[in-house]
């Protein structure tokens, strides 16, 4: 058979109908309950359950300014280990997403599980901070505060900037 | 080639295809939220869009996977699921060329990065799932042969 022959096929045409039908059915009727979730807007920032992570928030850049003004939180960058050189929040730390994934950051024992955490990427449409927190809220922690806006609000707020190299007076 | 005719190896080829997608399907069922915030991370959709992908895309997998194996309408199962293959081969590519780092959300924890080996992997299934596709009858269904 051809594939013009295949597409010809009613046959073919009403398995597929089928197939797709029976998909949104279930696929309907087996997540009621998070699709009212879902229409509730719990799941408006991020696809995350508040029974599965609990002390996950997200926060915005005046909770992060006071967090960070009264040093109550430990802020935690989660950018790539150049992204972070070029300029940071002061007082930040630098955990790339890569170096907790192959588990090798030790944040645990440098802070306490406890400890309030404050994580940030780019912003926009960056998703590592949430991946991230997702990451060390299985290492125990468990006070994961996200700063949605990330660097670029935080930048654009004019607020104080860290750097850790200089820049290339040539470039 | 005379085994892509063979009754026996098509039954097999149905069952090896059929049942990875019923596996993939399952461990994304199993975990929908996990699946929404993969498809989420691919930053090609927003969060609505990636919501109902999660809450369908698994269970046509599901179907289309059990349909193949128990063989009703095992041409337009292996259309879907040919379809679905190329959507991944497509969308993996794309992904790498923006660079962007993601886990595939193929097989919820079992998941792995979306990269050159995802794509060959998926090419195999493409394959496969071709092969079944454009074969000229298909033996050993439950409900009539859809030829």
């Amino acid at each position: 058979m051809n594939l013009k022959q295949i597409l010809r096929d009613g046959e073919t045409w009403k398995g597929i109908f089928i197939i797709l039908l029976l998909s949104i059915f279930l696929g309907t009727v087996g997540n009621l309950s998070l699709i009212k979730r879902f229409l509730r807007g719990e799941f408006g920032q991020a696809f995350i359950s508040r029974e599965e992570y609990p002390g996950l928030v997200f926060i915005t850049l005046p909770e992060v300014e006071e967090l960070w003004h009264n040093r109550t939180a430990v802020v935690v960058d989660s950018r790539s280990v150049s992204e972070f050189k070029r300029g940071h929040i002061p007082g930040a730390i630098s955990i790339p997403l890569e170096e907790v994934r192959n588990e090798a950051s030790g944040l645990a024992d440098r802070i306490p599980l406890a400890c309030p955490l404050v994580i940030y990427c780019e912003g926009g449409d960056c998703l590592t901070s949430l991946n991230l927190a997702r990451l060390l809220h299985r290492q125990g922690f468990r006070d994961l505060r996200i700063f949605s806006g990330g660097w670029e609000e935080w930048l654009a707020a004019g607020l104080p900037v860290e750097k850790e190299e200089k820049e290339d007076e040539g470039s | 080639m005379k085994v892509l005719k063979n009754r026996l190896f098509l039954l097999l080829l149905r069952l090896v295809v059929g049942g990875v997608f019923i596996w993939a399907a399952v461990t994304k069922i199993a975990d929908p939220l996990s699946f929404a915030q993969d498809v989420r991370n691919y930053r090609l959709v927003g969060q609505s869009l990636s919501f109902v992908t999660a809450i369908i895309l698994p269970w046509v997998e599901l179907v289309a996977g059990i349909f193949l194996v128990i063989g009703i309408f095992p041409r337009s199962s292996a259309l879907v699921i040919s379809g679905l293959l190329v959507f991944f081969i497509i969308l993996v590519a794309v992904t790498m060329l923006r660079g962007i780092d993601v886990e595939c959300g193929c097989f919820g924890t079992f998941s792995r990065k979306a990269d050159l080996g995802l794509i060959l992997e998926d090419l195999l299934w493409l394959v496969m799932s071709l092969v079944l596709l454009f074969s000229p009858e298909n033996d050993f269904c439950l409900l009539k042969k859809n030829s």
